[in-house]
């Protein structure tokens, strides 16, 4: 990120990442409050707001999730402060028990929130499709397709927040928060921070009962308002002429963007009017229902489920019953998976009956070029703390194993998910935040074998911790290893309770996990670091056989993390190199490690490459010959 | 339709750690400069570092999607060899493609190795002889070697900028590219960045020129 982009308070273009231009836009909007827990894709935004933090009046919280992130804005939004938060997907399922309850309570500062699904789950559990939590709350949408359009839907979702005294989200997916383009700047005025009064703003946000019931009738109407004016909304529009055209397209978010270039290649740029909408809920009813008049077919395209589809479908059968509808229904589209140039050209032109060359020749050609390459799975960095609990942890359960006693290994959402991943393939279950803890109460009671589950730092925070809790109090039996690198470090090392920074580098309290479980009154509770393996090894079997909850804390930080703490301290990573005089080849440094560092030379002899190594030691521990050194010697230090 | 409208498109792939990111951030500068209009799509992948990343670069008035269609790109820049492979399918056939002489052999590559001592990496040769099939127009780079020599080993990127700019085909001015790297890259390395950049045009000029692909 070139930071400076963002903290011009000047006028003109900047190259940016859409999760950067969201954070430009919700500052030139005088946002004053701002909260996230990280997730991809929306890291970036977090990202952007620690690094500007220090340069404008607003406060910034990196929450323990989505739900507290959320409470945040709504908090500062209930004393008349605009807030933002931004998350992924899955992150709304945490956060939705408040977001629903929003739209019944209403807000007062504007108040936004971005809200980004992951066709394709290229970094996600599910596809989920978000957009059906809008209709469900009552709550407007926006749906932005490049960078800038992002920013301009950011800031005018404060003011529509305003307006309706009713929080805003602005939908993304991952092809358009991880998309950039020339934004243009606007200026940045801010008004400066003071406290309110409570006593002069005071009124009432909540709801139950005989007051939800009022409140509903309420949404209802407020839906009726915000309906009314998305259909003048500059971001609802119409391209081309739909008199005489036979066919249409209604897209929205990233789809619009595939359909122009699919339109493009067809030859059909200008010829095939298309409805653009940008404020996605409620849908404009009225505008549609105009571009519908007169056509003979619409194409709906979009991601995911059918959701305009459904919409659309619902406008034609009382305006424009004749009119046919082509999406997923009609199987020109999938639900399954994101769309891209290619798959919306094949669709509308089989819809419109046309010839169109798929391109699966080309592809077959590339598949066959690519038969035999390895793959490259998502793995852990060199030095990476995960790498070294887990040679203890797998030797351990042999050994466990061994004695006849299987185990059940419940794995979760972290770096340390990718044990899922070859060659390690380790996992019998993996679900969502914390959800491991959760199964292990459940499955530790019903089945023989010993149960073990895993989470990370800032997953033990986020939403393990009721699970630990209930294992303590109900007396449940099973192991749990908390993998704790100091950072939230797959969505980029942001801090997290166990951290000793907060946002923008400032100072926060660590909170210790041992201590919270101590505390909690767990019995076993062992800390140990993630690189010393053969000492680990015994405590990881007493664990496993332990006749209760243990719980051990394997703590070593982040590689990537570690490494620029490093850098600002002027420290030099010296790596490791194998001493081929003394190395009998058992290759346990690499069967045993997996490291990307090491690699086999011609002579069939492992060699670390010196440029990949990060000095972590782990696979010299485990070298029955020694053969495995540090490069002091040669003064190899990076 | 002008030239001006249409795209130049870009796929570039790699290793994460590579700066594909910062590499996208510096052809995009340059088109700022230039008046043009860029997008891009990036996917980085769930690992940090090591894992499989890449970036669809496109340029000009008319690139409307993030994603570049099928056998679209004019260019292919792989900073790791294998990853060339990987997205071939993107490349036009008979585009340009700028290879990495440098193989990152991923971990589970290395573990097949040992339980089968027959069994060999899957090599530079194979690959270059593969992407011959789908186009001639191949620059292998040694710009791992190149950055080394210009004093950082992490300037690989720059060596690509410099390979690209090589081309007549990429509508931006070379000095408009080095004055981005200028701006993007940390304080301390513009001197290496720029060093490397200089190589990488070099030598994708001396690869390329018999197919009158290059400026000047």
């Amino acid at each position: 990120m070139v930071l400076k982009d963002v903290l011009s308070t000047n006028r003109g273009k900047a190259f940016m990442l859409c999760n950067e231009a969201i954070a430009r836009g919700a500052i030139e909007a005088d946002v004053k409050v701002v909260a996230f827990y990280p997730g991809a894709p929306t890291s970036e935004i977090l990202d952007t707001f620690s690094e500007a933090l220090g340069s404008f009046d607003y406060q910034m919280q990196i929450a323990t999730n989505e739900k507290v992130a959320l409470e945040i804005c709504a908090g500062a939004s209930f004393a008349g402060f605009r807030s933002l938060t931004a998350m992924k997907s899955v992150g709304m399922n945490v956060a939705s028990d408040t977001l629903f309850v929003l739209g019944y309570t209403g807000v007062r500062g504007g108040m936004v929130v971005v809200m980004a699904d992951d066709p394709h789950a290229h970094s996600s559990q599910s596809e989920q499709d978000g957009r059906f939590f809008a209709p469900n709350s009552y709550i407007p949408m926006l749906e932005p397709s490049t960078a800038q359009e992002a920013k301009d839907m950011v800031k005018e979702a404060f003011s529509i927040s305003e307006r309706h005294r009713v929080p805003v989200i602005v939908r993304t997916v991952t092809r358009v928060n991880h998309q950039s383009g020339v934004v243009e700047l606007e200026e940045i005025r801010r008004s400066g921070f003071a406290r309110a009064k409570w006593r002069d703003l005071k009124e009432a946000y909540l709801t139950l009962g005989e007051i939800a019931r009022r409140k509903k009738l309420m949404m209802i109407e407020r839906r009726g308002r915000l309906e009314e004016e998305f259909e003048g909304s500059g971001f609802n529009f119409i391209l081309g002429e739909t008199a005489g055209a036979g066919t249409g397209i209604v897209t929205s978010s990233v789809s619009y963007l595939y359909v122009l270039e699919a339109l493009k290649e067809l030859g059909l740029a200008g010829k095939v009017p298309v409805l653009k909408l940008g404020a996605t809920y409620p849908v404009p009813k009225r505008l549609v229902s105009r571009f519908l008049k007169g056509l003979e077919s619409v194409i709906v395209v979009e991601e995911l489920s059918p959701y305009l589809e459904n919409e659309v479908t619902i406008i034609a059968k009382e305006e424009s019953p004749e009119v046919r509808i082509i999406g997923k229904r009609s199987g020109h589209f999938s639900e399954a998976w994101e769309l891209n140039p290619d798959l919306v050209a094949k669709g509308i032109a089989s819809a419109m009956g046309m010839a169109y060359d798929d391109k699966s020749r080309i592809s077959e050609e590339a598949k066959a070029l690519r038969e035999g390459i390895p793959e490259r799975y998502p793995t852990f960095c060199p030095g990476c703390p995960h790498r070294g609990t887990f040679v203890a942890l797998n030797q351990a359960l042999r050994a466990l194993s061994a004695g006849g006693k299987g185990y059940y290994f419940a794995n979760d959402i972290g770096c340390y998910s990718m044990w899922v991943f070859p060659p390690i393939s380790k996992a019998d279950s993996s679900l969502c935040m914390g959800a491991s803890v959760g199964i292990a109460n459940g499955l530790s009671n019903v089945v023989e074998e010993r149960v073990l589950a895993v989470v990370g730092d800032s997953t033990f925070y986020h939403a393990a911790l009721p699970a630990v809790l209930n294992a303590i109090h109900n007396k449940n039996r099973f192991t749990l290893l908390v993998l704790d690198n100091s950072v939230t470090a797959m969505t980029g090392q942001q801090p997290n309770p166990s951290t000793e920074f907060t946002a923008g580098w400032r100072e926060g309290r660590r909170v210790p996990i041992e201590d919270v479980c101590r505390a909690a009154g767990a019995d076993f509770v062992e800390v140990i670091d993630a690189y010393q393996v053969k000492e680990n090894v015994p405590v990881l079997r007493r664990a496993l056989e332990h006749d209760g909850l243990a719980i051990v804390v394997s703590r070593r930080e982040c590689a990537l993390y570690g490494d620029r703490r490093k850098r600002r301290r002027g420290e030099k990573i010296t790596p490791f190199y194998v001493d081929k005089s003394v190395c009998r080849r058992p290759y346990a440094c690499i069967r045993d490690v997996y490291c990307p560092a090491h690699e086999i030379d011609e002579e069939g002899q492992p060699r670390i490459s010196p440029d990949l190594c990060d000095g972590c030691s782990v696979c010299s521990r485990g070298c029955a010959f020694g053969s495995i050194k540090r490069a002091e010697s040669w003064g190899e230090k990076r | 339709m002008g030239r001006e409208a249409m795209s130049f498109d870009i796929f570039i792939c790699g290793v994460g750690g590579q700066g594909l990111v910062l590499l996208t951030n510096v052809l995009g500068r340059a088109c700022l400069k230039s008046g043009l209009k860029a997008i891009t799509g990036e996917m980085y992948g769930l690992s940090q570092r090591s894992g499989s990343v890449s970036v669809h670069m496109r340029i000009g008035g008319d690139a409307y999607s993030p994603l570049i269609p099928t056998g679209g790109a004019d260019a292919l820049v792989a900073l790791e060899a294998i990853e060339a492979l990987r997205h071939i399918e993107f490349l036009k056939k008979g585009g340009l493609a700028l290879v990495n002489k440098r193989v990152i052999h991923p971990p589970v590559e290395t573990a097949q190795l040992i339980r089968d001592r027959n069994r060999k990496y899957f090599g530079l040769d194979e690959v270059v002889s593969r992407i011959r099939k789908w186009t001639e127009r191949v620059a292998v780079i040694d710009a791992f070697g190149i950055a080394r020599e210009a004093g950082n080993p992490n300037v690989e990127n720059a060596v690509f900028l410099g390979c690209l700019s090589a081309l007549k085909g990429l509508p931006l001015d070379p000095d408009k590219v080095k004055e981005s790297i200028a701006e993007a890259v940390p304080k301390g390395t513009v001197e290496q960045n720029l060093k490397a950049f200089e190589a990488g045009m070099a030598k994708a000029s001396e690869a390329l020129c018999r197919h009158g692909v290059c400026r000047g």
